[in-house]
């Protein structure tokens, strides 16, 4: 009989994912074999190495800290486990040794959950098996921990996901097969006519014996090391994985992540016993989704009218929701919708073109580019957000220049027009190639970039902090590269101090925690107590970004996560943080899109409240990096001299 | 005469281990927990080491020779941990004409209540008896819990606990003397679990007390062994 110290345990855990998809009598089960650890200040639960043990723990009062160690034997935090926390979990799932060092911080109090109890009700909860499939799948924390977040939410958002699935799956398209004893050029015959990715090879009776997929197809043909004149039973992959005809999107998705397999075979009964009835890939099951950017772009290309231009950016959106849903890559989905807005832009400008042109102004009176600032510059916008822009055109004598200039100007009034009637608002600060001050020729631009650069007030800081992610869309790159070599030849002679003003900058936004590690929040306007999700925690993260890359003369890197990426290859020492510091920004660029989406607004701000446990938690955690990154901009320029 | 060992082991049933008293009349159970024997412990045996079992008893009243225990409740700590898995949990029916109003207050057992399976008292004593084996006893004010209790075993023509026993209370007290600073009151358990931080939400419970005090337990070991600077060993206490 369950006793109050049971109850006290259940009462806690029910709480907790992946607990609270229990029912209530399991979770009493296993409430009553938890053991109660205590934990004095320092002391290690255990090792990286050490052989797993029968229990995972959930932290009940105090904080444990997660370390990994480097090849020196430095410990590096990896994560700060507070109350509510669940880590350890490894073992329950592979026999693997311990990764990390798991030490309190303070007193604390653990609570043990016995491993073997536990497994045994996994299979009667596929949720539970979903948590911790995906849980495993992550190679990062951050990945785990969000993608657990994101779970959570969708179960509470839609209480019968599966049913939309399973409705959609059963028109997995027909198997093309062939005959083990088909040579692989028969097969990759009969793939390029049906113009598919991946082959199943049946015996006899159709039952699937193996399968080929392109990559099998240029591993082992493409280099010349098999002959294609052999049995395709040579390269095929077997046995296949094999789904029941009933099996769910989710289903799909979770033997894809645990098997790192691309194609799923359906069969009748779900093994490969009996006929084959279909084949699954990973792209079918973006495609199910319904909304595909290609089919966005191509339609963009032929759009007229912009509202219809905003109505492809809508649909882009919903891809968008898609693609978080599905825990595509950031850089995978950053990309994609980089590549739709610039098209639309794009689309903007030729509209605008031919307006100039039934204005009776002709043709543009000299070669000119589109430069995007901020993220858009950055290729790192997902939604919507205020048009951040400016035009550089060819230097014209100067006789000629009003004349340029004002044709320019109007250009830039109806593409900004475009843009924001396809739903990119003008900017507050008229940041916009509309605006005299930010569409000029290539030499006034250099001047003002000089300017910038040698008259650090706060100003200069600001238009630098978005005019120096620029990237041109229109024209040929040549202008935008014009004025990135000019940037850096300015940069060889007068760089220290200007660095130094940008690492500066950088430094300016106050730690997002406070002592008592909540959030700051904002204490008045609008957004009093919300959390500034841009200018606490990302722009720190992209201005340290902008002032590395540059000081290490890549300034045709443009994108944060790219920027990071470089950084860890040119400084090795700081690798890690560096790919912390990317992983970070992945988490916020994420959390913004899913925010934003969900309440059709940027995304910036956030009331902690909004956010679920994990989420917090996942945000908290990205602060790390965010706090280390400035104190290395601290001491690489010296700034704790400067203020 | 020292018995040769076999005839020594042959002999144990009977005659019980050496050195022990021994009484051929006492109930089988009793006699095969002193049979066990391993109730003591040397001096230098680190603390950490050693099976602990937290009891505590509620009772109808305060005498020991005219009360008796309704409740016993029992969780065992190994190491760091408290394992909730083996506790122990029973109940005895409240004697005729017992129907303390205060008492019931404070422990929440409603006589004869059908929220709980009652067993009788020998039951109660072979089975704690088995659970507690050969551990070290902890709780909190223990000396009443175990005086209750060897009065119980004496009804049932069996000896005493044979176990260490150590109270929390003394132990607090060593870390934290009574004196001007500390008046006496400062030891019940709910201010200690306060002083200490232990939430005290299942007060008065038979195992909320026992997870209370197996929580200061913990608390109060490492304190003590921080003091020390070592782990604490039997002799310490």
């Amino acid at each position: 009989m369950p006793n109050q110290v049971t109850y006290r345990v259940y009462d806690f855990l029910k709480e907790i994912a992946p607990f609270s998809y229990l029912d209530r009598e399991a979770l009493l089960r296993v409430a009553e074999r938890v053991e109660v650890r205590y934990q004095p200040p320092d002391t290690v639960v255990f090792r990286p190495g050490e052989p797993p043990r029968d229990r995972f723990f959930v932290v009940k009062e105090g904080t444990v800290e997660l370390y990994s160690e480097d090849v020196d034997g430095n410990e590096l935090l990896v994560e700060r486990c507070g109350e509510q926390d669940i880590f350890g979990i490894r073992p329950l799932l592979a026999e693997d040794n311990y990764v990390f060092l798991a030490r309190a911080v303070e007193e604390s109090l653990l609570y043990a959950i016995n491993s073997e109890g536990f497994r045994e009700i996994i299979p009667n909860y596929p949720r539970v098996l979903e948590y911790l499939v995906t849980s495993m799948a992550g190679s990062s924390r951050y990945a785990v921990e969000y993608r657990a977040a994101r779970r959570q939410e969708m179960a509470a958002a839609a209480p019968e996901p599966d049913l939309m699935s399973l409705h959609t799956l059963h028109r997995s398209r027909d198997p093309v097969v062939c005959l083990r004893t088909d040579t692989i050029i028969d097969a990759a015959r009969r793939m390029t006519e049906h113009n598919v990715g991946s082959i199943v090879i049946v015996d006899d009776d159709f039952r699937p014996s193996g399968i080929i997929t392109d990559r099998d197809l240029r591993r082992c043909v493409a280099t010349g090391a098999v002959s294609r004149k052999l049995p395709v039973t040579t390269i095929m992959s077997a046995p296949v994985l094999c789904l029941a005809q009933q099996a769910t999107v989710a289903d799909v998705q979770i033997k894809m992540i645990r098997t790192g397999k691309h194609h799923l075979v359906q069969t009748e009964d779900g093994t490969d016993r009996t006929r084959v009835t279909g084949v699954i890939s990973e792209h079918d099951l973006l495609l199910l989704q319904g909304n595909n950017p290609a089919v966005i772009i191509q339609e963009i290309g032929v759009a007229t009218t912009a509202s219809y231009l905003r109505e492809l950016r809508d649909r882009s959106e919903r891809l968008l929701g898609g693609f978080l849903e599905k825990e595509v890559a950031i850089g995978y989905i950053t990309a994609v919708m980089t590549q739709i807005n610039d098209e639309i832009i794009r689309k903007c400008i030729k509209m605008s073109l031919a307006r100039m042109q039934q204005d009776g102004r002709g043709n543009p009176p000299a070669l000119f580019d589109w430069l995007t600032l901020g993220s858009q510059g950055r290729g790192e916008q997902l939604l919507r957000t205020d048009q951040d822009n400016a035009l550089i055109f060819e230097d014209v004598p100067e006789a000629r220049y009003p004349a340029t200039k004002d044709y320019f100007l109007q250009l830039a009034e109806y593409i900004t027009e475009y843009l924001n009637e396809v739903g990119f608002d003008y900017c507050d600060g008229d940041m916009m190639a509309s605006n005299p001050k930010w569409c000029l020729s290539a030499s006034r631009w250099k001047e003002q970039f000089s300017s910038w650069m040698h008259d650090n007030t706060a100003e200069s800081m600001l238009h630098t902090s978005i005019f120096f992610d620029y990237r041109g869309v229109w024209g040929d790159g040549s202008l935008p590269d014009k004025l990135t070599d000019h940037i850096f030849l300015e940069m060889e002679r007068r760089s220290t101090r200007f660095q130094a003003s940008l690492a500066m900058a950088a430094l300016q936004n106050p730690s997002p925690l406070t002592f008592f590690r909540n959030f700051v929040v904002e204490r008045s306007g609008e957004h009093k107590d919300q959390f500034d999700l841009k200018a606490r925690a990302m722009r720190p993260l992209t201005d340290a970004a902008r002032v590395l890359i540059l000081q290490a003369g890549q300034g045709n890197i443009n994108n944060t996560l790219k920027r990071y990426e470089a950084l860890a290859t040119i400084e090795p020492q700081n690798a890690r943080l560096y790919e912390e510091a990317a992983k970070a920004y992945e988490l916020l660029i994420r959390l913004r899109a899913e925010l934003g989406l969900k309440r059709n607004d940027s995304g910036r701000f956030v009331r902690p409240g909004e956010l679920t446990q994990v989420q917090r938690l996942l945000l908290r955690n990205s602060f790390n990096p965010v706090g280390e990154i400035q104190k290395l901009l601290e001491l690489r320029f010296q700034l704790n001299f400067m203020r | 005469m020292a018995l040769a060992p076999w005839l020594r082991d042959l002999l144990t049933p009977f005659i019980g281990p050496p050195g022990e008293p021994w009484d051929p009349h006492w109930p089988a159970f009793y006699r095969a927990y002193v049979n066990a024997g391993g109730h003591d412990y040397p001096a230098d045996r680190e603390l950490h080491e050693i099976p602990v079992v937290v009891l505590d008893a509620e009772t109808t009243g305060l005498d020991i020779h005219d009360d008796r225990i309704l409740s016993l409740g029992g969780l065992r700590v190994l190491g760091n941990s408290i394992q909730l898995g083996e506790k122990f949990e029973e109940y005895l029916p409240t004697p005729e004409g017992r129907t303390v109003p205060d008492t019931i207050r404070i422990h929440g057992i409603i006589p004869n209540s059908h929220r709980y399976t009652f067993t009788n008292e020998a039951q109660l004593m072979e089975d704690l008896l088995a659970y507690v084996g050969n551990a070290i006893i902890v709780g909190h004010h223990i000396g009443f819990d175990v005086a209750m209790i060897n009065a119980a075993l004496a009804r049932q023509g069996a000896g005493p606990l044979r176990n260490r026993v150590f109270d929390t209370v003394e132990l607090a007290k060593r870390l934290r003397p009574a004196g001007y600073w500390t008046p006496k009151e400062t030891y019940s358990l709910d201010a200690l679990a306060r002083r200490h931080r232990i939430p005290l939400s299942d007060r008065h419970t038979a195992l909320g007390d026992c997870y209370i005090t197996a929580v200061l337990w913990l608390k109060l070991l490492t304190r003590f062994g921080t003091k020390k600077g070592r782990y604490l060993r039997v002799g310490d206490l």
